[in-house]
């Protein structure tokens, strides 16, 4: 009996630890994408006046700023190739939106726009016309 | 006098072990005890030193293995046996020594059988070993395998991704939670908190002595490393068994011959008594022509 306790014990206790170990269903990822669209709409929204806007930013901004901690540091992303997690991680600067921004000292939504290509300069330089 | 028996029993105790002896590593119980092992994700996922006990207790646990333990209690007393019958043969004259020693190879056959069995039971054990290994291996390399070039992609720019905001942290903190009026996140508080406890376990867990890396010969080993040296033993062993059936293939044909010998041995003192006249030749009856 105490022989079997004693490669019992320690394996129950092995595959406890592991089983403790296993994370709550979170999907960071998507909580993280859902925050940066509300904030990316935020800055487009033309209804708003422009303290309004620096409010709502604000506190988003560090909603978003935790939210981008969350997957930088959910290893259960590592590694994860669904279309999802491989678009995120191809750009940092456009997923990781608070950080890229702090780092580079831009707004987010100057960081937005290059990202996509838009700058003062080419949408002053831009003419219109038809296709 | 039971001379007629052992002139039958004899000759078919020599056949019964001639015919056994060469098929001892082949021949295999219809009904014989199982161990299934399952090569599980909880196997692989458990570390090196503890896939093995966690093996061995499993087999412990399975009919193969009491089978294997109640074959062996049966080899004692058997053996216990043959060691009281080889002390009575050595005080024992006439009939009684012959029967004595018709019992002897009796029991040695006996003996034999269950050597055959735990044999037979020991190769199943070691030939599922062998199996459950190779399965272990196979989905260990598959989880390697399945490191696909988009996949070793992603773990880089992850990886970078990282190092990244590793290296903008403080930068980040100083220009976003400086500057804002909202106060510190709950998140950002309490992960700062749990940070430092989380650090003293990691700390704890590396230096604690049975989370040391299993070692082999030549340096640290790893899982897949500590798996082919189980099976390497594990094939080791089944060479040894083969070998050790083959000394029972021995032994099963010397008390073949044994039996043999008493069998010719009851058989000649048979004859000796017999009243069967010895059949003359013409030369001895001269005497009864020449006057």
């Amino acid at each position: 009996m105490t022989s079997k306790l004693k490669i019992v014990l320690p394996l129950a206790a092995l595959l406890a630890a592991t089983s403790l170990a296993a994370p709550v269903q979170a999907d960071t990822l998507a909580n993280m994408e859902r925050e940066r669209a509300l904030l990316i709409e935020t800055m487009l929204d033309g209804g708003m006046t422009p303290a309004e806007r620096h409010v709502r930013l604000e506190s988003g901004q560090r909603r978003l700023l935790d939210l981008e901690r969350m997957v930088l540091r959910d290893d259960k992303l590592t590694g994860r190739n669904t279309p999802q997690v491989l678009r995120a991680f191809a750009n940092y600067d456009l997923t990781f939106l608070v950080h890229a921004s702090a780092e580079k000292n831009r707004t987010m939504a100057d960081t937005w726009l290059a990202q996509l290509g838009l700058s003062t300069q080419s949408v002053m330089s831009a003419k219109r016309g038809r296709r | 006098m039971n001379a007629k028996r052992y002139l039958l029993a004899g000759p078919c105790l020599a056949l019964a072990l001639a015919m056994m002896a060469p098929g001892l590593a082949t021949a295999k119980g219809g009904d014989v005890p199982n161990w299934q092992p399952v090569a599980s994700e909880k196997l692989i996922k458990l570390p090196a030193n503890y896939l093995k006990k966690s093996l061995d207790h499993d087999f412990a646990r399975s009919a193969l293995s009491a089978a294997i333990q109640d074959t062996d209690g049966e080899i004692g007393l058997k053996g216990q046996t043959l060691e009281d019958l080889r002390g009575a043969i050595e005080q024992a004259e006439g009939e009684l020594a012959v029967e004595l020693r018709h019992q002897f190879l009796a029991q040695k056959r006996e003996y034999i059988n269950l050597m055959k069995r735990k044999a037979d039971l020991r190769q199943r054990h070691m030939e599922t070993k062998q199996r459950t290994l190779e399965r272990l291996l196979k989905k260990l390399s598959q989880e390697k395998g399945a490191m696909t070039p988009v996949r070793v992609q992603l773990v880089a720019q992850q990886q970078q991704a990282r190092e990244r905001f590793q290296g903008s942290l403080a930068k980040v903190d100083l220009s976003v939670l400086a500057v804002s009026a909202v106060p510190e996140s709950k998140y950002a508080q309490e992960y700062a908190t749990n940070m430092g406890a989380v650090e003293q376990l990691v700390a704890a867990i590396r230096q604690h002595p049975m989370n040391a890396q299993g070692e082999m010969a030549g340096g640290p080993a790893t899982k897949g490393d500590f798996i082919r040296q189980m099976l390497a033993d594990t094939q080791a062993a089944v060479a040894i068994l083969e070998q050790e059936q083959n000394i029972l293939g021995y032994m099963a044909k010397l008390v073949a011959l044994d039996a043999m010998a008493l069998s010719e041995q009851v058989m000649d003192g048979q004859l000796t008594d017999s009243d069967i006249p010895v059949t003359a030749s013409p030369a001895a009856a001269v005497k009864y022509f020449v006057n």
